[in-house]
């Protein structure tokens, strides 16, 4: 299974490469081959506009993981930045942050996605703040945890009654250690921001038209299914394979970082 | 005697099968009518009361369930339905019911004072949004039972064709009565129950028809298929309707429609404001290559807002532009416009029109013009259209029959919320035209002039289960069939 998931993926960016290599253009439009199913020129056929699927699912997958690492990334600066906060002060400070972490975790997290994206309205700039406002809390419970537990260690005490600042307490004396438990996470967060992200583009609030993008395309492929199956069944296809890879890459990883496990 | 006996038997026996027969015909012909007639809708009628209604549902199954002075006929001119009436003057019209006189549902007649108590509601109304239409009456005085005069406060002569709305009792408009939800009219359906599914009786045999709503097409689709349904209209792909046509238990009938699509352009914006960058939007636009792909077949190119069939037209149709992505561009540079020209399309998020934005994006990107599509949902979009919000839009006049539609829409002094002049196109020569009603000379200035870039009047289609008959799609989209619409065969049990 590990090297199925390697091979997946190995084989999405290689194909995206491919894409550039071959200059496939995702938003030619051809009427005269709607809806038609896959042929020699149109590998994965042509959707509702006559555009080649192959292209735009490359175009998709782009988009898809471009929104995925921003995302990630702004939210686990954010939610490492208030775990750590909470984890290291305590007190009334931890109290107020994770009563606001609460709050945000009460709301099922696509749907509190689904409210800011149709409150700020649809775009890529948009679908990324309303992802990444929903998506740091789970960081920030990670990160105090680990922070608490941390604290306490000899290395930190030290380096406290050495005068360390708390800047410095948090970046070169806690943070690495909690660094393995954070790839980890962001490895599956990679995954979960990207079904997000096809979520709000079915909705029609995430990426716009002509911009590729896999929800979009399953939405538009689902009003075809009846005469043209290929469509919804290649988009599914690839969201599926993509998401496995990526979710059985992260348990590897989880598996290759674990201490405890390697020890055993 | 043995003979005798055997012939009265025989006799007998006949008489017998006879009566079994005539019992299981009318048995099986009760059972037709019992059995309700399915009808999937995209969207439900949202007011039964014709005096506030204003969405396309609401006003087909309004004209089923009430029935006007006037109504218009194929080539939209107007016609006696109710009443039949008289000009006297520009200022007077007298309108005299048609004997037998109609009843109500609930088994009054239909008098000239409910005429008059339908009108003086509406001009009475302040949140109807059929009052301004009938802001020009003066006063309504009733004669007789059968004779109601209307007085002008201006001449028009186009008034008659105005008195489309509905007639309601008079003493259930006293009594304010909810017609909203519990209409009461004079028309060929009565309103039964309206809970999840609208039900209305056919007064003539009682004929059950169910209205369901089915939002997603591909379920309607299906359940049409499954017989689940038995009859669906509109608001469906192109490429479903072929799929229909393909299967062998399903019957669709087209018709070429008469509701005009078009671009809708902001005269404000200083580069729309310029009839060349007009020229170059109509001539960017390859209608016929779109009709042909993405739209049903008798879908026709525009190029005007009231069909060639309509009576000021005469039957002759104006050309639609011709397809010349090398003129726009030379025509662009003509006006001084830096390529490429960027613009800003607003559609609503509905699947189709963005399907044919992203078309036009495309087929505009050969002539030099960059288009952005900006997708609303349909509140927020129309409400930018009719705040002049917008430097291209995208919109279909629905049931337009009246050629007073081109003073509403490009009159100078028909600007939002007077008129539905939204790009607030001002032309003076124009303006005398349309006082002179000399339509041919409106509908060829307007043509060069390009206020709207027409596009297509889109056509109809109906699908229905094989087993019902005397139904067709009409040119604008009205149900008028379910007047008439019957299921021909025996019954099978698997679709009910």
């Amino acid at each position: 299974m590990r090297l199925f998931s390697y091979a997946i993926l190995g084989l999405w960016v290689l194909a995206v490469v491919a894409g550039y290599l071959f200059q496939l253009d995702p938003n030619t439009i051809n009427l005269n081959v709607i809806l038609q199913g896959p042929t020699t020129q149109y590998w994965f056929g042509a959707d509702d506009l006559g555009r080649d699927i192959l292209a735009r699912v490359l175009s998709g997958v782009e988009m898809s993981v471009l929104v995925a690492c921003i995302v990630t990334i702004v939210t686990m600066i954010f939610g490492v930045l208030v775990g750590m906060l909470a984890g290291f002060y305590g007190g009334r400070v931890d109290s107020v942050l994770m009563q606001v972490t609460d709050i945000f975790l009460a709301f099922p997290g696509i749907l509190l996605a689904i409210a800011f994206a149709a409150v700020l309205g649809p775009g890529l700039g948009n679908l990324i703040l309303a992802l990444s406002l929903t998506g740091w809390v789970s960081y920030a419970r990670l990160t105090r945890g680990q922070t608490i537990s941390l604290r306490s260690r000899q290395h930190v005490l030290a380096a406290e009654s050495l005068g360390a600042g708390v800047p410095r307490l948090l970046f070169r004396h806690i943070l690495p250690l909690m660094t393995s438990v954070l790839v980890v996470e962001a490895a599956y967060s990679l995954a979960s921001v990207m079904i997000a992200e096809a979520s709000l583009s079915f909705l029609g609030l995430g990426i716009q038209a002509p911009d590729a993008s896999w929800g979009a395309m399953l939405r538009d492929a689902v009003r075809f299914m009846l005469v043209a199956p290929h469509y919804v069944l290649i988009v599914g296809a690839c969201l599926m394979s993509l998401i496995l890879a990526i979710n059985l890459a992260g348990d590897y990883l989880r598996d290759k970082l674990d201490v405890k496990r390697e020890m055993e | 005697m043995k003979v005798l006996n055997t012939i009265w038997l025989t006799c007998l026996a006949v008489c017998l099968l006879v009566l079994c027969a005539c019992n299981r015909s009318d048995a099986n012909q009760q059972l037709k009518q019992t059995v309700p007639i399915r009808f999937a809708l995209a969207q439900m009628p949202l007011n039964l009361d014709p005096r506030y209604a204003t969405d396309a549902a609401s006003e087909r199954v309004n004209r089923l369930i009430y029935q006007s002075l006037v109504d218009f006929d194929a080539t939209s001119n107007p016609v006696p339905k109710l009443a039949t009436w008289l000009m006297v003057s520009p200022r007077e019209y007298h309108f005299s019911l048609k004997q037998p006189l109609a009843n109500f549902h609930h088994h009054k007649p239909l008098t000239a004072y409910d005429v008059k108590a339908t009108y003086d509601s509406i001009i009475t109304l302040k949140d109807s949004p059929q009052t301004s239409e009938y802001s020009n009456i003066s006063s309504i005085q009733v004669k007789n039972e059968t004779l109601v005069i209307f007085q002008l406060k201006q001449p028009d002569t186009h008034f008659a064709s105005k008195l489309i709305i509905g007639i309601l009792p008079k003493d259930d408009i006293e009594k304010k009565h909810d017609f909203t939800h519990h209409p009461i009219g004079s028309g060929p359906l009565a309103f039964e129950h309206w809970q999840n599914k609208l039900a209305l009786k056919r007064v003539r045999d009682g004929q059950l028809i169910l209205f369901t709503e089915v939002k997603d097409p591909t379920v309607r689709v299906l359940k049409l298929l499954r017989g689940e349904t038995d009859l669906l209209q509109g608001d469906l792909q192109p490429e479903l309707v072929s799929y229909l046509q393909t299967k062998p238990d399903i019957t669709v009938k087209t018709v070429a429609g008469v509701n005009f699509s078009y671009l809708g352009l902001n005269m404000q914006d200083p580069l729309l404001r310029q009839r060349k960058v007009r020229m170059a939007i109509a001539h960017a636009i390859d209608r016929q290559s779109i009709i042909d792909k993405v739209m049903l077949k008798s879908t026709r190119a525009a190029g005007a807002i009231l069909p060639p069939e309509h009576y000021t037209n005469a039957g002759v149709a104006l050309p639609a532009y011709a397809y010349n992505p090398g003129l726009s561009k030379q025509l662009l540079l003509e006006a001084g416009v830096q390529l490429p020209l960027k613009l800003v399309y607003k559609t609503s998020t509905d699947a189709q029109r963005v399907r044919l934005a992203t078309i036009l994006q495309a087929q505009m990107a050969k002539a030099g013009m960059n288009l952005e599509i900006r997708s609303l949902d349909w509140g927020t979009f129309f409400e930018e259209v009719k705040k002049g919000n917008f430097q291209l839009f995208g919109l279909t006049w629905v049931g337009i029959k009246t050629p007073d539609i081109y003073a509403k829409a490009f009159g100078s002094q028909q600007f939002p919320p007077n008129g539905f002049n939204r790009g607030h196109y001002a032309d003076a020569e124009l303006d005398a035209m349309l006082l002179a009603e000399d339509w041919p000379a409106v509908t060829a200035r307007i043509q060069a002039q390009l206020p709207y870039i027409p596009l297509w009047y889109e056509a109809q289609f109906a699908a229905f289960d094989k087993n019902i008959t005397n139904y067709a799609p009409k040119p604008d989209g009205n149900w008028d069939d379910l007047a008439t619409i019957k299921r021909s065969a025996t019954i099978s049990n698997h679709a009910h």
